[in-house]
């Protein structure tokens, strides 16, 4: 109860502060005041009565000191003024202490600000579209062929559309490449092919004129294009007359009705195949609505929930419309088909979600190390200056007063480390998002706003505390006798590191997870650049080009063209041979993948078959070294050949006829004929090859097809070069022999073949980077917080080691022991650590390749290398003591 | 029982009680008060004094509230509470006791 009204009587002091020091004020100017007329009435002159009332008074400010001391919270308020001052003083007066302390903190603090600033970008913000959280994408699951994240028909769009209530708009896109031909250089784009109601299902306003329309679907002579933020300031120059105006997409003349604000992306997951910078938007070029049950899926559906709706309402009921379609089309049926609707922002960053929260967590323990780091600087720091608190004690400072001012210095430091954070967040951020590859950060969106502000703001406090409460305790515990003694009597001192000591195993146990997740990172690097990509990227160059229908419009022109380009290529010097491929490997254009059918096997059997088609010249496999594995590749014989022939990868060959020689066999297979159809056309496989990785290094997604140029020939190819040196330096010949070739013919992306490998190589090579600075940093502080702690403990031994020295102790014995003692210290940690990364690796494991989270050899690594570095930082001190003279020691106390 | 360092201190919570028991007084009245009974005896200096008073405000035992002095200045009149009366009757027995030990070993020694 007394303590309650005490804490109430302080609370109120704190609050009325100034009426309370008014009225000491006033109390004591009264009494000196009656004073004077006191000694004016005894006779004494009113000047020198004030004078003498005053003196006896001492000074006011002296016996107000006096009254604070009295009441509960005065000593609070007032002095926490003076020890803020003098807790600045401090960190002036040892600057080589601050700034080490400062900049650890900076390190902390700064990077998990800038993790914590992408993690809110990607994961917390919501979706920069108006009332996010009715946006969902649905998938169509394709259960018989276990594709369960497929596109959807526009047959199955309108199917939805027209049974379900859940969904106020189903919307649908389709991204594609398309050539932008204006002034200037002719540009490949990504462009969207998208439903009427696509952005009103979005319901992001235009910046200007408007977006599309259902309206639009009808093309008629000319479409409506909507551009991207992007396109319009860089083709356009940001003029906004460039509405209603026609501009050249390829074949079509379509006219502006609208430009899209700056910030519009896509956020659809990476395996929809809709890149965040979609250029510029149509309609689709033919009518989705009259599509049949067995139309092709090529569409990504995005829908708005009706308002008050739940994702799991609408997921029930439209998994419910997939039943009723199984009941309605054989082909439904057949092919065990499902819808899923899911919510639009989960789905979008599913890919990246692990990879953050594992970033996060790294930082995390960073930042955790340098409090740790910190906490145990100050812990030395306040053995040293026990003379100085034994003193302030021994002047009346109290217990709970020197608490307060130990804690307030770390709140001081805590405070500046936070301040140099931000500086160091904002760098990290620039450095981050410069060396990013595309689609890994979101752009333009990362911001140290003032959530991230609140966020640093009580990191920074939380290290206070974290940091300052033992050193705190510790100092408010000095014994004014003990320490003014001082001798070092050992047994105080050994328990005095303690503490110490189980900080220094915290950090060594947070050092090695860090460093084992690093080292698994990096390991996973390694795999991935072993990956055998299935062909040879050095000293290749690569172009696309479109093959426009109006100019080319029959296949036999499309043939002798692209045979053209490649036999001029071919005579340049320097190039060594020339070959064309529809879907250059780990490259973006749509994907043409379709089912295939070995002769001989049953529907039932072959129904879950499906393989990317590729359209190949003959020369493409030697040009990028393909391996053969068995049979041939296409000769210039086949092309006139009118027998269908393919090239299979070796997943086809093992998947249509597993035990069996893949060549001399015949299957069915898309193929492209006189324009857009796809059909299944019997031909015989001539050749197996190995497979060439196509979407990703670290994932085989199907097996692959290939068809020569001359028998399935499409509007759109890329032209592969191999040089003997650095293929960009034939780069302006090709151009110029293209120019000279066709005047008018759309090459874009002329680049050397490395690229597409270091694109695919690019995430891994972040994560690894940001892993690697990660660890290097807990190793850096894990390192520094053992020497100290191990220099510490033997400057305070010093007298004990010059006695047993001179009792005949080798320096060498009393080095072993230091050593001994650090490493023990090291071991403990380096046991509880490995415990920690067992236990914390299978959150990595998603983001692993090719290595298993429990990795032996990585484990065993860091635990080679976290004690090698440990010893280190043992030797140095145990080395100093062992050098000293006993003699000199003994003296010297 | 009186821990031993609150017997000086005590004092002086006493002689202040003691003083306010007959009426209401400023701070400047009390400390003369305590002087003339004392005949001069026991100088009361402000850096004790005041601090002893805010001491007994804060633990309710006297109330402070603003008011005129007889010449005329403003000034803080101090009350005994209800609890300062019985404070007062504690401390009173603890003087005695103490008072009546400290005569034994007077005695004894002499």
């Amino acid at each position: 109860m007394a303590k309650w009204h005490q804490l109430v009587a302080a609370l109120r002091f704190l609050f009325r502060r100034r009426q309370v020091e008014q009225q000491m004020d006033e109390e004591v100017r009264s009494f000196a005041a009656h004073r004077a007329d006191a000694l004016e009435r005894a006779g004494i002159e009113p000047a020198e009565a004030e004078r003498r009332a005053r003196a006896e008074m001492r000074s006011f400010e002296q016996v107000k000191e006096e009254i604070r001391d009295v009441i509960p919270g005065g000593r609070l308020a007032d002095s926490s003024a003076k020890d803020l001052f003098y807790a600045l003083r401090m960190m002036r007066k040892a600057p080589g202490f601050t700034a080490t302390v400062v900049l650890t903190l900076a390190l902390g603090i700064g990077g998990t600000t800038a993790i914590f600033t992408v993690v809110k970008a990607v994961l917390l913000d919501p979706l920069p579209f108006p009332e996010p959280e009715r946006l969902a994408i649905v998938w169509v699951d394709l259960r018989e062929r276990s594709v369960h994240r497929a596109p959807g028909s526009g047959f199955e769009l309108q199917q939805i559309r027209e049974r379900s209530r859940t969904l106020e708009a189903l919307g649908g896109i389709w991204a594609t490449n398309g050539t932008f031909l204006g002034e200037g250089e002719p540009e490949q784009l990504k462009i969207g092919h998208v439903t009427g109601n696509f952005f009103d299902v979005l319901g992001t306003p235009p910046l200007l004129g408007r977006a599309l329309r259902p309206e639009d679907e009808d093309w008629g002579p000319s479409p409506a294009i909507v551009l991207s933020h992007g396109l319009w300031s860089r083709r356009f120059g940001s003029n906004p007359a460039i509405i209603g105006q026609t501009v050249r997409m390829g074949e079509a003349s379509p006219v502006v009705v609208g430009v899209m604000p700056p910030r519009f992306q896509m956020m659809f997951p990476p395996d929809a195949q809709v890149p965040r910078e979609v250029q510029a938007w149509m309609t689709f070029p033919w009518d989705y609505s009259s599509d049949g049950p067995r139309a092709v899926r090529f569409m990504r559906y995005v829908g708005r929930l009706r308002a008050g709706v739940s994702p799991e309402q609408a997921r029930e009921e439209v998994a419910g419309i997939a039943s009723q379609l199984r009941e309605e089309f054989a082909e439904f049926k057949r092919g065990n088909v499902h819808l899923n609707v899911v919510p639009m922002h989960g789905d979008a960053v599913r890919e990246i979600r692990p990879a953050l929260i594992a970033l996060f967590s790294g930082v995390a323990l960073v930042f955790l190390i340098a409090c740790v780091n910190v906490a145990n600087l100050l812990l030395a720091r306040s053995s040293l200056r026990r003379k100085e608190i034994a003193l302030r004690a021994a002047l009346g400072a109290s217990r709970g007063r020197v608490f307060r001012q130990a804690l307030l210095e770390s709140l001081t430091l805590a405070v500046a480390g936070g301040a140099a954070g931000l500086a160091v967040a904002w760098l990290a951020l620039e450095r981050m998002v410069a060396l990013a590859p595309p689609g890994v950060l979101p752009q333009g969106t990362l911001r140290l706003d003032w959530a991230v502000f609140g966020f640093a703001a009580l990191v920074t406090l939380g290290a206070g505390l974290l940091f300052g409460l033992a050193p705190a305790w510790q100092a408010s515990r000095v014994s004014l006798l003990e320490a003014l003694q001082e001798a070092g009597h050992a047994a105080v001192t050994v328990l005095r590191t303690r503490g110490r000591a189980a900080l220094v195993v915290a950090e060594v146990a947070l050092g090695f997870v860090l460093l084992v997740g690093a080292g698994l990172m990096a390991r996973t690097f390694v795999e991935v650049l072993r990956v055998n990509p299935g062909f040879r990227a050095d000293g290749l160059l690569a172009f696309e080009m479109d093959l426009p229908g109006s100019r080319y419009p029959d296949d036999a022109k499309r043939i002798q063209l692209v045979r053209g380009v490649e036999e001029k290529l071919r005579a340049l010097p320097g190039v060594e041979s020339v070959g064309s491929i529809s879907h250059l490997p780990l490259d973006d254009y749509p994907n043409w993948s379709g089912p295939y059918k070995p002769e001989g096997a049953s529907d039932e059997e072959s129904r879950s078959l499906m393989a990317d088609h590729r359209v190949a010249t003959p020369e493409y496999f030697s040009t990028v070294s393909a391996q053969l594995i068995d049979g041939r590749f296409f000769t210039s014989l086949d092309e006139e050949a009118k027998r269908p022939v393919v090239v299979v990868d070796e997943i086809v060959a093992r998947e249509a006829w597993p035990g069996q020689r893949a060549v001399g066999k015949k299957m069915a297979c898309q193929h492209r004929v006189q324009g857009q159809f796809y059909e299944l056309k019997s031909a015989e496989v001539v050749g197996v090859i190995r497979h060439i990785q196509h979407h990703a290094l670290t994932r085989q997604e199907r097996g692959q097809i290939y068809l020569p140029l001359s028998q399935s020939v499409r509007w759109h190819t890329s032209v592969v070069l191999r040089t003997g040196g650095d293929p960009l330096a034939i780069a302006p010949a090709v151009r110029g022999e293209i120019a000279k070739l066709e005047k008018d013919l759309a090459i874009s992306k002329l680049r050397p073949m490395t690229f597409y490998l270091d694109r695919a190589l690019a995430a891994t090579r972040f994560t690894m980077a940001l892993a690697a600075v990660f660890g290097g940093l807990a190793l850096l502080l894990a390192t520094l917080g053992i020497y100290g702690v191990v220099a510490y403990s033997t400057n305070q031994r010093v007298r004990e080691f010059g006695i047993r020295m001179a009792l005949g102790a080798r320096p060498r014995d009393v080095q072993r022991q230091v050593l001994r003692e650090g490493m023990a210290l090291a071991l403990a940690g380096l046991a509880l650590g490995a415990a920690g990364a067992l236990g914390l690796g299978r959150f990595l494991q998603s983001l692993l390749f090719g290595v298993t989270a429990t990795d032996l050899p990585t484990f065993f690594a860091c635990a080679v290398a976290l004690p090698a570095i440990a010893l280190l930082a043992c030797w140095l001190p145990a080395r100093r003591a062992a050098r000293r003279d006993p003699l000199a020691i003994l003296r010297s106390e | 029982m009186l821990k031993k360092a609150d017997v000086l201190r005590g004092t002086l919570d006493l002689m202040i009680l003691r003083t306010l028991e007959l009426a209401p007084m400023h701070s400047y009245g009390i400390a003369q008060r305590i002087e003339q009974i004392t005949g001069g005896a026991f100088e009361v200096s402000p850096g004790s004094f005041f601090p002893a008073l805010y001491r007994l405000e804060q633990k309710g035992w006297v109330r402070g509230e603003w008011g005129e002095s007889e010449n005329g200045r403003r000034a803080r009149f101090y009350a005994l509470t209800k609890a300062g009366r019985k404070r007062l009757d504690v401390e009173l027995e603890n003087w005695e006791s103490v008072q009546l030990a400290i005569q034994k070993v007077l005695r004894t020694s002499t």
